[in-house]
């Protein structure tokens, strides 16, 4: 399979070596970005940015699978560690020791294979995995008096965008109102868990503006939603010199960054180059300013169509928080000046960090 | 001196046979050692082929519901288009069955659903390696066997030469006692160097049996234990292109997946969609032809195998049986013959029977 082309559906498929000189980089790209607990955790990222590269399977897998228009992994790469975790765990018991399959790695192929995995399953057990999706409640107050307790519900996801984004929502139900119940508490009032219906929501409407999703819930009798916020990794765009051509990001969008990364990629002069953007939105009650400083996204109140805006502004008017909408880069040095001059072009002053 | 043309020298040969010597207990007790390597593999394979039926019909449950699903949004499932079966192919998705439509996330379940697939050809790919490595164990049994048919073939040609020898000495010293005076001492000392012979021959055509016998043995062990490897190896490659296609599929249906979740959350049916099922539908397919092949093959093939291999068995104590009923058979009718020539001896001589002897 050749590298960097489009397999199926959105799939671009990056062969060894371009894919772990890409993993590298992204990996590094990510470490620079210095992420906090908005985004889904670097390390489970990092781990599985490992586990994918040839220096951790060993030559067992041929490459990786993208997303073509979000350029990150996708669901099958994200998926291929975590299953070999779980598989590896099990067949690791059943398997001859490293040196006697050393030993007979000259032997037969099926010996060299079960080296290999050996040694890639032993590396997965210590690796955190980054999920393709994660759902966790939890109980930040319990107020049995009041009938009132408040939680904190977090969702990690790979969403069908090809954007890998963490939602996290800080809500206060009133148990009295059984028909909306959104979490429910163990008997002893410590546990939390999710029902299917909140579960269902939030899952559906990860994909959206965080302001969506807070005046979906907020909407909801007995609920009160103090912050929702969405921390969303990419989209990513590269250019990988190879023997055969430049591979890069085969259905990226164009954006205000396009125009700079063109001039960036014609001067870059065999270089591989990376640009990593990370967004972040909050619809919260405590944002002081409505604003976006995200260049890529502008606020859902700027795409509002003029017959929709008197419903919308209504709708604004019930639920008393404001939306703050940033995005930083981390991009290879020739990229930073083109995207920061960018982004002043705008209007938005953003973070850009220089690929370490 | 009588028979001083008579090569003796081969009574003092010593005849050079390789490995640890042979006897019919030996023999008895290393083909059953061979047997007992031969009977464990068989067992393994019992298990493997149970391990084999959970994974296929796990692999089979597993991306079988991807399928429904596809079906059922394809429209072709049931008469009443998407919704109408929408229901039911939710009842096949984990925790779904006692859950409205309405509140579970159609993209998540469907992730979760390739998840669950990925996992399990992940798991067959990992049983393809266990009967590879089997194969190759079993090849170094052949090796060990052929080395056991050689060591034998070896030894059953030095101990032929050698009862030739035996023989053609036997009749020359025959030969020669015809020149001598029956009863003298030149008779006696031939008769001596002839009986000398004669036990000698008596061994070594017992070695020269029993190395034949250990050589056929050995080859219809060697015979099963390549049916064993091509049971292994045929099952390795069967399932081995299954989890390649089937990961194939898989890499390439992702996104699609995906797509199909998104656009059934968004209640929107998209172009992506229909794409979509028909790379899904092949991946069934090649399922459910798998699953149906192997388990015919297993039927077919092992079952066969273990009847043969308890035949075997049944022949292999049925040669032995009669190889010791044979070689007692020698043994009295040697005994019978040494007490006729005592008693005719002692008739010769004139002595008296011994006590408790009729008359």
């Amino acid at each position: 399979m050749s590298t960097g082309g489009l397999v199926a559906l959105h799939t671009q498929h990056l062969a060894e070596p371009v894919a772990s000189t890409y993993l590298d980089l992204l990996g590094r790209a990510i470490r620079s970005a210095r992420l906090n607990k908005t985004f889904p955790e670097r390390r489970q990222l990092d781990g599985t940015l490992r586990a994918l590269g040839a220096k951790a399977h060993h030559g067992l897998y041929d490459g990786i699978y993208l997303d073509s228009r979000w350029g990150l992994p996708n669901m099958a790469s994200f998926t291929r560690p975590v299953a070999d975790q779980g598989v590896g765990a099990g067949a690791l018991a059943e398997y001859e020791s490293q040196a006697e399959l050393d030993a007979k790695a000259d032997q037969a192929d099926v010996f060299a294979r079960m080296a290999a995995k050996r040694r890639y399953f032993e590396l997965l057990q210590t690796l955190t995995l980054a999920p393709v999706d994660e759902h966790r409640v939890l109980l930040r107050r319990h107020e049995p008096a009041e009938a009132r307790a408040s939680f904190r519900v977090e969702l990690t996801k790979l969403s069908g965008s090809g954007a890998y984004l963490r939602v996290v929502i800080e809500l206060t139900q009133t148990s009295s109102v059984w028909s909306h119940k959104l979490v429910d508490l163990d008997v002893n009032g410590e546990v939390a868990s999710g029902t299917e219906a909140l579960r269902g929501m939030v899952y559906r409407f990860a994909s959206y503006d965080a302001e969506t999703l807070f005046i979906r819930l907020h909407e909801l009798e007995g609920v009160q939603v103090e912050r929702v916020q969405r921390g969303i990794v990419g989209p990513v765009r590269f250019a990988l010199p190879t023997e055969h051509g430049v591979v890069s990001v085969l259905e990226a969008a164009d954006d205000l960054t396009s125009a700079a990364w063109s001039e960036a990629c014609a001067a870059a002069g065999g270089q591989p180059l990376m640009m990593a953007s990370f967004g972040s939105d909050v619809a919260a009650l405590d944002v002081r300013e409505e604003k976006s400083n995200d260049p890529l996204a502008p606020l859902l109140s700027a795409g509002i169509r003029d017959v929709e805006r008197a419903r919308y502004t209504l709708l604004r008017e019930r639920h008393p928080f404001r939306v703050y909408k940033d995005r930083k880069f981390v991009a290879s040095r020739p990229l930073v000046a083109g995207i920061k001059s960018a982004c002043n072009d705008a209007g938005c002053k953003n973070l850009i960090y220089p690929l370490r | 001196m009588a028979g001083e043309k008579l090569n003796l020298d081969i009574l003092q040969k010593d005849v050079a046979y390789t490995g640890e010597g042979i006897s019919v207990k030996s023999l008895e007790d290393e083909i059953s050692e061979e047997r007992d390597v031969q009977n464990v593999k068989v067992e393994e394979l019992k298990v493997l082929r149970e391990r084999n039926v959970e994974i296929q019909k796990s692999l089979a449950d597993e991306v079988g519901k991807l399928r429904k699903f596809s079906d059922y949004i394809n429209g072709t499932a049931t008469k009443g288009g998407f919704w109408a079966g929408f229901k039911e192919v939710l009842s096949h998705l984990p925790g779904l069955k006692n859950i409205a439509i309405s509140q579970r996330s159609i993209e998540e379940l469907l992730k979760q659903q390739y998840q669950i697939s990925a996992r399990r050809v992940k798991e067959a790919a990992e049983y393809v390696d266990t009967l590879k490595k089997s194969e190759q164990d079993l090849y170094e049994e052949i090796d060990r066997i052929n080395g056991k048919i050689l060591e034998a073939a070896t030894n059953e040609a030095a101990a032929a030469d050698h009862v030739i020898e035996l023989k053609r000495l036997i009749d020359e010293i025959g030969e020669e006692m015809q020149t001598v005076e029956a009863g003298s001492v030149d008779a006696r000392d031939l008769e001596a160097k002839q009986d000398k012979a004669r036990a000698q021959l008596a061994k070594h055509s017992a070695n020269l049996q029993l190395y034949s016998a250990a050589e056929d043995r050995y080859a219809n062990l060697k015979t099963n234990t390549r049916k064993l490897v091509e049971t292994i190896r045929n099952l390795g490659q069967d399932i081995g292109q299954y989890t390649t296609a089937a990961s194939i599929k898989l890499d390439m249906a992702s996104a699609q997946i995906q797509a199909i979740g998104t656009a059934a959350d968004a209640s929107v049916v998209m172009l992506e969609l229909k794409k979509s099922l028909d790379v899904m539908t092949e991946s069934m397919n090649a399922t459910t032809q798998f699953v149906s092949d192997t388990q015919v093959f297993f039927r077919k093939n092992l079952d066969n195998l273990i009847t043969e291999l308890d035949t075997f068995d049944e022949n292999t104590s049925k040669l032995l049986d009669e190889n010791l009923e044979f070689s007692k058979q020698i043994e009295d009718e040697r005994i019978e013959r040494a007490i006729e020539k005592a008693i005719k001896n002692r008739a010769e001589r004139g002595d008296a029977p011994p006590a408790g002897e009729g008359a």
